[in-house]
């Protein structure tokens, strides 16, 4: 007899769990852990994904690279690209370093990208990136309204340096001619202000002048000849060639939301940065036979001072095109494959003038983002463990609580056995228990994870306002109690969603974890003596 | 000096109803660290259907070791030593060398025990306590099928035991002659052939004792239930149909004593 499930088992578990403290604790333990885990998890995956997302927004799905020297036939290639229905769009890029000059001869290593503005647009977020813009709402956590692209006097001026940013152009102030000009990394001239809402201000500044006065300065997009870039051109054996410098305008700047890019990148218009780079369309000497067909050479652009034997016409060429897929949500490990076959279909039309499809570089986005990507999933696998293993306390208590409910429940375990139930009719009664235990526990666990998490900007500024509050009244000062500070985090608001699946996952646990920590009084309880039992004082 | 008693079965007179329970060699030995406690040397006792039995003896000689041996609760000692085998024959059914799970069957629908100290569960109502051995019997799916029925079955057993007012109360929430009722209820519920009852009125005063005496009588004279029943009063062990006393860990007839 003993039937397992029975209707004893049932209401028992209702019993114990309605006239004991105990385990309305363990309950409590349980919806805790249950609660940090998932709201850890929560947090911390939003916000590698905001960091991946962000990472992602200046590149592509997919980039075919040969560094430095780059390849030719480019347009070509993203002809081909554009063909297959699997491409959304494709766009050249030249991606290099040098050196730029800011105001006052600061000078910074900086990461320059030489891109097509139109064609780099269809295949990255990159309008949405360019912060200097007009703008209808605030931001987020720009309660007050402070942000100067809303005001409608700006927005004619803002306008323009938008559409100036995209096609990375300028008007030249004198000759009224449009120059070739650059877009910076927001965190790269130094001359923003980064805001308590997470937002920029140009810095206004006092500079003293030659004549022993000061000048009201304001940095805000310095322009034409005050910026300078410095370039190594290298030639196809590796060999740094003269240094270019340029002088250039600022156009506008771009925020894609990872520090390092937006502290060390500039963007250039890819035709200037090709002359600069000499990888511009060029005359090229050929002597004799031996040159014949190698686009890897060295080369003299047309006013090179060798008498030529033969000159040909050498083609343009980038270091890289960037790849969108026309399915966002589509496999980027197959679509990397697809753009590796066009690509190899293109280097055999140019065999010898291009590098062969075995060697060429073709990476996904997540591959080039692989070290911040895996650093951040790492932090995360680390607090997740961390949180998981304090919530080994959960299964201890329940153990522990089980384990003292045990010795004090021995007489009810000696009759349930006088009245015929099995050993394991009796181990269910306590994993039942553990059970009931587990499913209250992580389901009000999960219930309490999501009002946080889906609530937690509010929270964070309800905090936020306290102190503010209790600083003006207590210390004379606003106490900043903000934790994921808009001013330093690139993200302006705490990632605020639970998936279904981790919900799943912790929910599961919590539930493993009392009956992991039920499993052993269970088998203590299934093991008593009966007549011991009911013997028991 | 056990085997003397074993070959000579006492069988005084062959009951009417027939023969319910035949208990023959029962030893019982303790093990307190490395001592044996031996507490039964060989007790033979025979029970025959609707009868009403005393075992009379001095408190530590057993009394409630032999019960639990003949309730399934324990098992007796293994045949050692040229010892005869131990035997407890349930309506012929050899309940020494059977399964565990035969002897949780056994425990659950032919015996009901009723304790000198009620045992009632003390989160449970008085209903649900009586119905415990009930669920216990017939699993979930059973019943629910019959839990009306169950239910005013318990409900007419403590109504007959003057409980039909107290049935949702907690069992400290009652007198201990009370709670006995409750346990005797319990004891009925699933039908048990035998009723097992140790010393069920030593933790209650003269008069309260007296009248759980009389639901016994009245028990037995209703339904002619077979009852053993655990006391050291001789009083008490008066209002059965025989005495049996042990001492020492063994039946002796009132002759021998
Ligand atoms: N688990 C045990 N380990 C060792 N000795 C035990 C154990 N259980 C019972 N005993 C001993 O066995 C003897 C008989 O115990 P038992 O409870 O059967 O006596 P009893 O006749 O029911 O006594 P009482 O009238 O006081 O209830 C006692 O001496 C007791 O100390
Ligand atoms: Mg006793």
């Amino acid at each position: 007899m003993g039937t397992v499930p029975a209707v004893y088992h049932a209401l028992l578990t209702r019993r114990y769990l309605t006239s004991k403290v105990m385990p309305l604790l363990a309950s409590l333990a349980v919806v805790l852990c249950t609660a940090m885990v998932l709201i850890t998890w929560s947090v911390m995956g939003g916000f590698l994904n905001n960091l991946t997302q962000a990472g992602r927004s200046l590149i592509g799905d997919v980039r075919i690279a040969w560094p430095n020297v780059g390849f030719a036939h480019y347009d070509e290639l993203i002809g081909m690209l554009e063909a297959d229905p699997s491409v959304e769009a494709a766009a050249p890029i030249i991606e290099t370093f040098g050196m730029l000059t800011l105001l006052e001869n600061r000078t910074e290593g900086v990461l320059i990208r030489g891109i097509d503005g139109g064609s780099f647009s269809r295949v990255t977020d990159y309008p949405g990136t360019l912060w200097w813009r007009p703008l209808d709402e605030p931001m987020p956590k720009d309660g007050g309204g402070d942000d100067l692209r809303l005001a409608d006097e700006n927005r004619l001026l803002l306008q323009r340096i938008y559409e100036d940013g995209l096609r990375l152009r300028e008007l030249d102030p004198v000759t009224g001619r449009p120059e070739s000009a650059i877009v910076l990394g927001v965190e790269v001239g130094g001359w923003n202000v980064r805001t308590d809402w997470g937002g920029y201000y140009p810095r206004v500044q006092h500079l003293a002048t030659p004549e022993g006065g000061s000048e009201l300065m304001n940095k805000f997009m310095p322009g034409s000849g005050e910026l300078s870039l410095l370039v190594v051109p290298i030639d196809s054996q590796g060999r740094p060639l003269e240094p270019q410098t340029a002088k250039l305008p600022v156009a506008n700047e771009f925020e894609s939301g990872l520090y390092d890019i937006d502290r060390q990148t500039v963007l250039m218009d890819l035709p200037a940065l090709q002359k600069m780079l000499r990888m511009h369309a060029a005359k090229r000497v050929v002597r004799g036979q031996e040159g014949a067909g190698s686009a890897f050479e060295g080369f003299f652009d047309g006013e090179g001072e060798v008498a030529p034997a033969q000159t040909v016409e050498d083609p343009a060429r980038v270091t890289s095109v960037i790849v969108r897929m026309a399915d966002p949500d589509g496999d980027l490990l197959a679509f990397r494959d697809r753009c590796h076959e066009i690509y190899a279909e293109f280097a055999v039309a140019h065999a010898g003038e291009v590098p062969s499809g075995s060697v060429i570089g073709i990476e996904t986005w997540e591959d080039a983002n692989r070290m911040m990507i895996e650093a951040v999933k790492k932090e995360t696998g680390l607090v997740l463990m961390i949180f998981t293993f304090i919530s080994f306390t959960a299964v201890f208590l329940v153990f522990a609580i089980f384990w003292a409910m045990i010795s004090e429940k021995t007489k009810d375990i000696g009759i349930l056995r006088a009245l015929g139930a099995s050993r394991l009719g009796v181990a269910w009664v306590w994993l039942r228990y553990g059970l009931a235990i587990g499913v209250v526990g992580s389901v009000l666990g999960g219930v309490l994870a999501w009002a946080i998490v889906t609530n937690i900007n509010e929270i964070h500024e309800g905090i936020y306002t306290t102190g503010k509050w209790l600083g003006t009244h207590l210390a004379g000062r606003e106490w900043n109690w903000y934790i994921w500070d808009p001013k330093v985090y690139v993200f302006k608001e705490i990632p605020h969603k639970i998936e279904p699946w981790k919900a799943a996952i912790v929910l599961v646990g919590g539930l493993v974890s009392c009956l992991v920590g039920a499993l052993w009084p269970a088998a203590r309880a299934a093991r008593m003596h009966p007549v011991k039992a009911l013997r028991f004082e | 000096m056990t085997t003397a008693t074993a070959t000579t079965p006492a069988r005084a007179d062959p009951t009417p109803g027939g023969l319910l329970l035949r208990v023959a060699n029962l030893h019982k030995t303790y093990r307190l660290g490395r001592v044996d406690v031996p507490v039964l040397h060989g007790v033979d006792l025979t029970l025959g259907r609707g009868e009403w039995v005393a075992i009379l003896g001095a408190s530590g000689s057993g009394k409630s070791t032999l019960l639990h041996l003949i309730g399934g609760l324990d098992r007796p000692d293994r045949a050692r030593n040229g010892r005869a085998r131990a035997q407890i024959e349930f309506r012929g059914r050899d309940m020494v060398n059977c399964s565990q799970a035969e002897l949780n069957g056994f425990r659950c629908a032919d015996v009901g025990f009723v304790f000198q100290f009620y045992h009632l569960l003390p989160e449970l109502s008085v209903t649900d306590n009586v119905l415990l051995g009930t669920m216990i019997k017939h699993g979930r799916w059973g019943f629910m099928g019959q839990r009306a029925d169950l239910r005013a079955r318990a409900h007419k057993l403590l109504d007959a035991f003057g409980l039909g007012h107290r049935l949702r109360h907690r069992p400290a929430e009652l007198s201990g002659g009370e709670r006995q009722r409750v346990a005797i209820a319990r004891a009925l519920m699933n039908d048990p052939s035998l009723l097992l009852a140790d010393e069920p009125t030593g933790n209650l005063d003269r008069k309260t004792g007296a009248a759980i005496l009389e639901v016994l009588a009245g028990i037995r004279a209703e339904r002619g239930q077979t009852m053993l029943m655990v006391t050291h009063d001789p009083e008490i062990a008066a209002r059965a149909d025989r005495v049996v006393h042990l001492v020492d860990g063994r039946v002796v007839r009132p002759s021998d004593g």
